[in-house]
């Protein structure tokens, strides 16, 4: 019997087999694919590990480092394995897994999900017209570029203008695309400055905003896209559509947490972030049994991602350990001002601060994050100089101000 | 002689659009919201440098590209000059991250590295 399983060999289930390691858990970490490192593999651009080790490295770089951390703790970790299902049987978990050595049982006191998240498809946003060849995920035009140097196309249009779909949008550029457009429904750029400067300005790539496609044009191939203006409230405007030709187009639409499994197992999923709802150990609903990373809610950096695996790491040591809970959970609700948040609940009786991430639903600039009881009282406030939906923001909240509640709610205000 | 160019400040979310006007010696930022952004336009057009991510040819791996950048940033108007240089490169597995895959690359005193370990198969 083993201590934990962690579920996926990402960055957020490296670090959280790590965090267990140095805790001195014996744990068995699960990937399903051929290697370690997940996504970080195919993101060959610089900036992650910013504020964990005050540099920028490249996806494959942190990676690396995850994994020397992991092999040097003595993480045990088997690839090509796929977890088929998880059953829960009281004192433990019982966990069935395919590879190629064929089916085999695992158990394990606890379990760590680091599933990640998966790409929104252009067929869960409302695109008409046909079904033809080269239509494509950023996810798989930059697994094809950078893992088997194929480049999916010429004239490529590229549409969302988040982070994912500025950095394609460069590699297609210097790796030759002949054309390029990006298009996205927001006023502006919803991505990181950075990106907007490095991967688009600094190129000339064209860009249009407030446009979607209406419509896809091909039959075997794609031949181009029906382009549309749209309105504030993101609604195509009739009489605007115009043909553009193009052989490629590329959606970078957002992710999606990957949560299906737990939803199995009976964890409650917040619809507000699509992943599992946690307490601030990052433990789901189901006891012993834990989230992390871009499952629990989708992340701008690494960093945090990482960060929650630690936070979940202490966890499940205190759950082995079976510490104490809190008699009555606190609720953390979003306020009017707040979109996805998470952790969404405080249940264990630690003197810790909570740490806490969200989206804030404005844009605007000297705001105050607020911690509020249910009555309107301020218990806690931050102060920012600048927020927006597109930037998640975290805070701590420190224990003593949820003595004696059941709910507190994180809002933002204007003044 | 003077110039102007305009770039998004990247110090934080907020990517002020900042005006730099260079008149020989005399630099001026405008559109700033803090002291950051005034160095940051600063910088930009005095010597705007990127760092350099592509990937090159590699034989007897479990994929055929490896993943490489530049070992420090390059002046900018150069990025071009490092990406051609990278085409036509081939190398053998294994490779250590970090390694040098191509020195002193395009003459600009910055060698191109691997992002990561490539075992051979």
């Amino acid at each position: 019997m083993r201590d934990a399983v962690v579920i996926g060999g990402g960055p957020s289930g490296l670090a959280a087999a790590i965090g267990l390691r140095e805790k001195g858990l014996d744990v068995l970490l699960i990937e399903r694919e051929e290697e370690l490192g997940g996504i970080l593999n195919q993101c060959i651009h610089d900036g992650f590990g910013t504020k964990i080790l005050k540099k920028a490295l490249s996806g494959p770089e942190f990676a690396g480092y995850l994994m020397e951390k992991a092999l040097s703790l003595g993480v045990e970790a088997i690839t090509e394995t796929y977890v088929k299902s998880v059953e829960d049987r009281g004192e433990y978990k019982e966990i069935i897994t395919i590879s190629p050595k064929g089916i085999e049982e695992i158990r394990a006191r606890a379990i760590v999900y680091a599933l990640g998240a998966r790409e929104r498809t252009p067929f869960e946003i409302k695109i008409g017209g046909t079904r033809p060849a080269g239509v494509y995920t950023a996810g798989m035009v930059q697994r094809l570029l950078n893992l088997y140097g194929i480049l999916p196309g010429k004239r490529v249009l590229i549409v969302g203008g988040g982070d994912v779909g500025m950095i394609v949008a460069r590699h297609l550029y210097l790796e030759g695309a002949e054309s390029i457009l990006v298009v996205f429904p927001e006023e502006f750029f919803a991505g990181l400055p950075r990106n907007v400067q490095q991967c688009i300005l600094d190129f000339g790539i064209p860009y249009r905003p407030r446009t979607t496609v209406k419509e896809i044009v091909g039959r075997d191939r794609v031949k181009g896209a029906i382009l549309a203006r749209v309105d504030e409230r993101w609604n195509p405007i009739p009489g605007t559509e115009e043909f553009y030709p193009c052989d490629t187009i590329v959606f970078s639409v957002g992710l999606i947490p990957y949560a299906s499994n737990l939803e199995e197992i009976g964890a409650r999923i917040d619809p507000r972030t699509r992943g599992p709802e946690v307490n601030e150990f990052f433990e789901t609903t189901v006891r012993g049994t834990f989230a992390v990373g871009n499952l629990v809610q989708i992340f701008d950096y690494v960093d945090d991602a990482v960060e929650t695996a630690y936070i979940a790491s202490e966890g499940v040591r205190k759950y082995l350990e079976d510490e104490r809970r809190l008699e009555r959970p606190v609720r953390i609700s979003p306020g009017e001002l707040v979109g996805p948040i998470a952790p969404q609940r405080v249940e264990w009786d630690d003197s810790r601060d909570v740490i806490v991430f969200f989206r804030p639903r404005i844009e605007a600039e000297n705001v105050k994050i607020q911690v509020k009881s249910p009555n309107g009282k301020i218990l806690k406030e931050y102060f920012r100089r600048y927020v927006r939906p597109s930037t998640m923001e975290r805070i701590e909240i420190p224990r003593d101000i949820l003595e004696g509640l059941d709910e507190v709610i994180v809002d933002v205000s204007r003044h | 002689m003077s110039r102007v160019i305009e770039v998004i400040c990247i110090r934080c979310p907020k990517g002020c659009k900042l005006r730099v006007e260079v008149d020989n010696k005399e630099i001026s930022v405008t559109g700033h919201g803090c002291p950051l952004g005034e160095s940051y336009g600063r910088d930009e057009a005095l010597n705007p440098k990127r760092m350099v991510m592509s990937t090159v040819r590699i034989i007897g791996a479990k994929y055929p590209r490896l993943p490489v950048r530049t070992s420090e940033p390059v002046p900018k108007d150069k990025i071009k000059d490092v990406i051609d240089a990278l085409r036509g490169i081939v190398v053998s597995a294994p490779v250590k991250r970090g390694q040098v895959i191509v020195r002193n690359v395009a003459n600009l005193g910055v060698d191109v590295i691997s992002e990561r370990d490539m075992e051979r198969v």
